[in-house]
């Protein structure tokens, strides 16, 4: 039952490891990454900070790093955050470390791994993500993934001058459900 | 639009006041029949200290218990606690235990009262699936107030238990959402006109 559930197409995910921290540290010096994934301000890693991140333990935290099948690399990390256990509700948040598996369906595949196991292993109802209007790479993968475009923030964020909306999206349970069978 | 889902007939849910209500809570747990009514284990007394600590433990962390204080509504007494135990979010299962630690109220009806509204509580606003508990085969006025507030039992462990020199039984009891929705009629709080 569910034998392939951590197993994807280009990918597979797999434990945090402190023994990584080392390449986790070098995808925090690239600012770009950093900009596509949140609006912390882009700060790179010490290999220690990293490793710490990576023995951080909680038990409302599901999170992996990202290998490819390929080649055995390890290109980024994925995790869900329960935000209620009661209403089945989680946020999940994505980033690809390596520049060389960007726009390649990688992170597509790995969002793909991660709602299976949201809602298969852990039974949700619901998850959310949070993304900026000028990630649209992003945002053609998650709709490719099924998420629906719920709502945004308008001028939520200041990158180089310009104020960006910051777009809200979610897929339901039964959207996923009827998307897989 | 006015419910309280901590309010029952008898008695009300409340926090528990780790400073004022570790007293009490000591005070109940020397009493050895109360307690062997409560727990297996060997009869230890707690120190109103350690209680306090438990109860600062457990309202600070993340909810896989959930301790409440059960209080009489005609005189607000504090006369036992209920909680949701070890928790189990992922299958949407828990265990809930309960204890009338006030002598003056029990077989009144006021440990099914509080019950009732945990059970309300658990599958109305934890979103549970299925409560859980299990009882010793001598306390014959649990299991009744039990079968009362909606527990089917499910099965027992023989002879688990050493008590005066007899064996008694491990009792098995839980209510699934569906039995529970079933038997209550919930009204529906919230609509969208």
């Amino acid at each position: 039952m569910n034998e392939g559930l951590l197993a994807g197409k280009l990918v597979c995910l797999i434990a945090r490891d402190p023994a990584d921290a080392e390449i986790v540290a070098r995808w925090s010096r690239d600012t770009e990454y950093h900009r596509l994934g949140d609006n912390d301000v882009a700060y790179p890693q010490t290999v220690k900070q990293a490793r710490e991140w990576l023995e951080r333990d909680n038990d409302r935290g599901f999170g992996f790093i990202i290998r490819t099948l390929s080649d055995d690399r390890l290109i980024g990390g994925i995790g869900l955050w329960i935000e209620s256990w009661a209403h089945g509700e989680a946020w999940v948040g994505i980033g690809i470390g390596e520049r060389d598996y960007w726009g390649n369906g990688y992170g597509t595949d790995a969002m793909r791994l991660i709602l299976g196991y949201g809602f298969t292993e852990l039974n949700l109802q619901r998850v959310s993500l949070g993304v900026y209007a000028y990630n649209p790479r992003a945002i053609r993968s998650y709709e490719k993934c099924g998420f629906v475009r719920e709502g945004l923030m308008r001028g939520d964020c200041q990158r180089d001058g310009r104020r960006w909306d910051s777009i809200f999206m979610g897929i339901l349970r039964e959207e996923w459900l009827l998307r897989e069978t | 639009m006015s419910y309280d889902l901590f309010t029952g007939n008898l008695v009300r849910l409340a926090a528990l006041n780790a400073e004022l209500d570790a007293e009490a809570i000591a005070r109940w747990d020397v009493d050895s029949e109360y307690m062997r009514q409560l727990d297996s284990g060997p009869h230890l007394p707690n120190r109103a200290k350690k209680i306090r600590e438990a109860i600062e433990k457990m309202q600070s962390e993340d909810p896989k218990t959930i301790e409440l204080c059960v209080r009489s509504l005609v005189d607000d007494r504090l006369i036992g606690f209920v909680a949701f135990d070890e928790i189990n979010w992922q299958h949407g299962d828990t265990f809930v235990a309960i204890g009338i630690g006030d002598s003056d109220y029990r077989g009144n009806g006021y440990g099914t009262d509080a019950m009732r509204v945990m059970l309300r509580f658990g599958f109305m606003e934890l979103n549970l699936k299925r409560i859980q508990l299990d009882a010793f085969s001598y306390n014959e006025r649990a299991i009744k107030s039990y079968l009362k507030a909606g527990f089917v039992m499910e099965g027992r462990q023989r002879g688990m238990l050493l008590r005066n020199g007899q064996r008694w039984d491990f009792v098995y009891m839980s209510v699934l959402r569906d039995e529970w929705l079933a038997l209550n009629n919930e009204q529906r709080h919230w609509s969208e006109s």
